[in-house]
């Protein structure tokens, strides 16, 4: 009863996610230091740093992958630090992964669907849904946004990697998603491809936010309002797009020598 | 975006390299399969009582616990050795719960009382050694169900309370009703017929509804899953509870059918035998299993007068099993069914020219 | 250990008092009243020690398992063929030399070369395909258990216990004490006192051969991390051949110490790779004190049981490997 209570009192003012001093140890590497990050809701942030600065891991411990050593995580003034994924999911919460992470032995389709299917009711449902099942419906919308309706009943193993990419979008984009968490959108994908990712992500609903992970300084800077740095598990910076590109301490540690 | 994909897409359907969802194997599917549907429908006509029951009963019987392998492995990518001992555990609460020899343990139920029984505490059986299962994954689901098929052998055979020792219980009672004593060969024939079809039928139809799709998506990725809403371990307990069902229907048919049942129903090498029919068939569609069941029924019953004929010994059964077992694992990804295809699909290539492509199937 | 006990204060206690009570069981005289209760000492502590010195057989079975398994992945379900065929070979060299030596240096030797070749001419074919591997090694396990029992049969076989080892020791341990105010000490075979201490220094050099040798740092990073094994370059394939030829050698020598034991026949195969399994569940997939841990417990569990509840001894055994999946489903000393 609290519960409903303490997220009604929630929704007005609080942040969409809240990560205080948040540390996670792996054995005794710590991956992530006292990480404290607040998202307003529908604000979109990008989060760079080098190879292990602990971007994925922080992901890993908002989507619930790993639990934070300590340290707490709220979503939407919930606290949500100790609730296993899916939980977490049913509440709006999405992420992407850096390298796809689909159901290759199945079609494009039945991938889109079960991502429906996932954050509605009836997840064991034993019986086949027809052909006017909202959720049939739902699914060929999305299958549509993101443009793979040509190869919607093919296995998603023989799709390219450009068209596994956009799938792994809609994954995410099913549901009412509140807030995305982005892992590397644009690895791998051509100059073009990107363009395409960029409208995507620029077209999203208003209140959905996201944080969005990116090596690509032309796509993440395009598509956010504000950037966090993060450097061996710690956050380093945070600012607006432009002040952290011009800043002299993160030129020196992360774009210096020349970026692509 | 767009233009490109759909024009990557559009030239790799004309180099006719697209390749679309393989054929479902269902009955509707594929034209011979109303030929064997028929062919089993008027068996009793043609066959007489021992191949009746020894070769087809039989078959049907052990295919339908080995659809139970294939659908926590085949859809759910769990390999379960247990589900011998879940329809063993089951074949036994039927002798337990019902009539037989043994009066001191029997307690003499009704059949119609003590099958459903029976199914239940299968059901609650499978579902807590899934449960169990789930704790791990991958190939520890292997050591782990083995763990507890091996350990159900060995406590039927210290325990006398209830499972009778290694004499275990004989003389088991089967049901009459409507007038049919369905032990006869041909009513239990199209018994054990009508349960194999109801479990088959059910399994494909399942394997298309959400449930069986999200199972799919456990095996394929159950991180994902997991980061899509899914309660993934509630999904592949829920598995283990369906297929404990069917292997306790089967071992029901297989108490009715032998009357009695003992720790050697339910040793170690069984459980490994359902592994092996549902592998020699074909763990990805639900027809396998019961290709496989045929195979190993036939090479069981045939193999001694066969190998005593090219003059070896006429024990040497689990040889060729063992063999042929490992021959199918080593040349074929999905048993018999994989071979048939990739002989279908050459032959195909062969008549035809390679540019003109399968787009829809 | 103790960032162990740091991190579950009550468990340690339970443990602590669980090795306390044991210990305090072992050594002291037992008051009449809990003779009467759970039976006499004597009893007890032959259970106790034939629990620990089984356990030091299964040891011998489940290390070379969970270092196979450790490394390469691969959950061999042959293994207990190849305990059984080790201990039909030693047989076949002690009923032929006489010599019960010899028949550990045969046995090991013939099995490990048969594991080289199993690890050359098939697993190496399909590296990375962990079930196939393991549906491969069920099937060799069938075509194995058949053709030992083409060529042996069904009968039972005892490897013969060398005269030097024959005859009980006494033990400094009091099992009761005489009217006279006498104690009566614990008698116990030798050659099962023997075995168990020649398992332990295998167990702790193999230990040391893992944390203080560089093929062992290889093959515990291996055992971590696979991928690192792959890119630091090292001949790879060189250190499975190794680790499957030592698993499978101790698998052999085990199959002498089993012969010498109890006896060998037809089915210790699967009995010996079942409690391979559960030794490695409890323990911890991959860990040499793991499998120590693991096999003590189940030996000790399997014994206690067969004397103090002898309808449902495997239960316990079963209830334990129950217990550490809900509590700790990566075994006891596993790392991860």
């Amino acid at each position: 009863m609290d519960r409903v209570a303490d997220r009604l009192s929630a929704l007005g003012s609080t942040a969409a996610l809240e990560l205080r001093g948040v540390t996670r140890m792996f054995g005794a590497l710590a991956a992530l230091t006292d990480v404290t990050i607040t998202v307003r809701p529908g604000e979109r942030r990008a989060v760079l740093g080098s190879n292990g600065a602990g971007k994925t891991t922080l992901f890993n411990c908002v989507t619930g992958d790993f639990l934070p050593t300590s340290g707490t995580i709220r979503f939407f003034g919930e606290d949500i630090t100790a609730f296993p994924p899916h939980e977490r999911i049913r509440r709006g919460l999405r992420r992407t992964y850096q390298i796809s992470a689909l159901f290759l032995g199945l079609t494009v389709r039945d991938n889109v669907y079960l991502a429906c299917r996932g954050v509605s009711r009836a997840r064991f449902s034993m019986l086949r849904p027809g052909v006017n099942d909202a959720l049939m419906q739902a699914t060929e919308r999305l299958i549509e946004a993101v443009h793979l309706t040509s190869v919607r009943d093919q296995l998603v193993s023989e799709l390219a990697h450009g068209q596994q990419r956009q799938l792994e979008i809609a994954l995410a984009l099913a549901g009412a998603p509140r807030f995305i968490l982005f892992d590397e959108p644009a690895a791998g994908l051509s100059p073009t491809e990107r363009r395409e990712l960029v409208a995507i992500l620029t077209s999203l609903p208003p209140h959905i936010g996201y944080i969005i992970i990116e090596h690509d300084m032309d796509v993440a800077l395009r598509v956010v309002e504000s950037v966090t740095m993060m450097h061996n598990g710690r956050i380093f910076k945070e600012g607006a797009p432009h002040e952290i590109e011009s800043d002299p301490e993160v030129q020196e540690l992360y774009l210096g020598g020349g970026h692509e | 975006m767009s233009l490109i994909q759909e024009a990557r897409a559009r030239e790799e359907m004309l180099a006719g390299s697209v390749v679309t969802q393989p054929a479902a194997w269902s009955v509707t599917e594929q034209p011979w399969a109303w030929a064997v549907a028929a062919l089993l429908l008027i068996m009793p006509l043609i066959a007489n009582g021992f191949f009746l029951i020894e070769i087809f009963g039989t078959t049907l019987i052990l295919g339908t616990i080995a659809l139970s392998l294939m659908f926590l492995a085949g859809y759910g990518g769990m390999v379960s050795l247990m589900q011998l001992t879940i329809a063993g555990f089951a074949g036994y609460m039927v002798a337990v719960f019902g009539v037989s020899g043994n009066a001191n343990i029997s307690l003499g139920w009704p059949w119609w009382l003590a099958t459903p029984m029976a199914l239940v505490l299968a059901v609650l059986f499978g579902t807590l050694g899934g449960a169990l299962a789930v704790r791990t994954e991958g190939i520890y689901t292997i050591m782990i169900t083995l763990a507890i098929g091996a350990a159900f052998y060995y406590f039927t055979n210290q325990n006398w309370a209830i499972f009778n020792g290694h004499t275990g219980i004989n003389t088991i009672a089967t049901p009459h009703f409507l007038g049919v004593d369905w032990r006869m060969d041909i009513a239990f024939y199209y018994l054990t017929l009508a349960v194999a079809a109801l479990c088959y039928f059910a399994v494909l139809y399942l394997s298309r509804a959400p449930f069986g799709l999200a199972l799919q998506g456990v095996r394929d990725n159950p991180r994902r899953m997991a980061a899509l809403g899914f309660n993934v371990n509630a999904h592949r307990i829920a598995a283990y509870a369906f297929a404990a069902l069917i292997a306790g229907m089967a071992g029901v048919l297989q108490v009715w059918n032998y009357r009695q049942i003992s720790p050697g129903s339910v040793a170690v090498e069984r459980c490994i035998d359902i592994l092996i029919v549902a592998v020699v068939g074909g763990i990805s569609r639900p027809v396998g299993p019961y290709i496989g069941a045929f195979i190993f029924v036939i090479l069981r019953t045939f193999a001694l007068d066969f190998l005593v004929k090219v003059g070896l010994d006429g024990n040497r059964f689990r040889l060729l099993i063992g063999l042929g077992f490992l021959a199918i694992v080593f040349w074929s990804s999905d048993g018999v069914i994989g071979l048939y295809e990739r002989w279908r699909k050459r032959t195909r290539q062969e008549t035809r020219p390679p540019a003109g492509g399968h787009g829809h199937g | 250990m103790s960032r162990f006990i740091e991190r579950h204060p009550i468990w340690s206690l339970v443990i602590l008092l669980a090795i306390a009570l044991l210990a305090w069981l072992i050594i002291a005289v037992w008051p009449p009243g809990l003779e009467e209760a759970i039976g006499r000492k004597k009893v007890f502590l032959s259970a106790v020690f034939n629990g620990i010195t089984l356990g030091g057989l299964y040891f011998l079975v489940a290390s070379g398992f969970t270092l196979i398994f450790g490394l390469m992945r691969n959950v061999n379900l042959a293994h207990g063929s190849l305990y059984l065929f080790g201990g039909y070979v030693g047989y076949a060299i002690s009923a032929a030399t006489g010599s019960w030596i010899l028949a550990f240096i045969a046995a090991f030797i013939v099995v490990a070369a048969i594991g080289i070749l199993l690890q050359l001419l098939v697993f190496r074919r399909m590296e990375g395909q962990d079930l196939r591997q393991t549906m491969v090694t069920i099937g060799l396990s069938i075509v194995f258990a058949d053709l030992m029992l083409w060529a042996f049969g069904g009968d039972f076989y005892q490897i013969q216990t060398p005269a030097w080892l024959i005859g009980p020791v006494q033990l400094p341990l009091i099992t009761a004490m005489k009217s006279s105010g006498e104690a009566v000490f614990l008698q116990y075979p030798m050659v099962r006192l023997v075995i168990f201490c020649a398992s332990v220094v295998i167990g702790v050099v193999m230990w040391l051969a893992l944390n203080r040798t560089r093929v062992g740092m290889i093959v515990r990073a291996g055992v971590d991390d696979r991928e690192i094994l792959a890119a630091t370059g090292v001949q790879i394939q060189l250190v499975f051949v190794l680790v499957f030829a030592l698993g499978a050698g101790l698998a052999g020598i085990a199959g002498v110490v089993g012969g010498t034991f109890q006896s060998i026949s037809p089915g210790e195969d699967t009995r010996f790779l079942l409690a391979s399994l559960v030794v490695v569940i409890v323990g911890g997939m991959g860990s040499i004190p793991g499998a120590a841990l693991g096999a003590v417990i189940i030996g000790l569990a399997e014994q206690l049981g067969s004397v103090y509840i002898p309808t449902y001894a495997i239960v316990v055994t079963f209830l334990i490997m129950v217990l550490v999946l809900a509590v700790r489903p990566q075994g006891l000393l596993a790392r991860r």
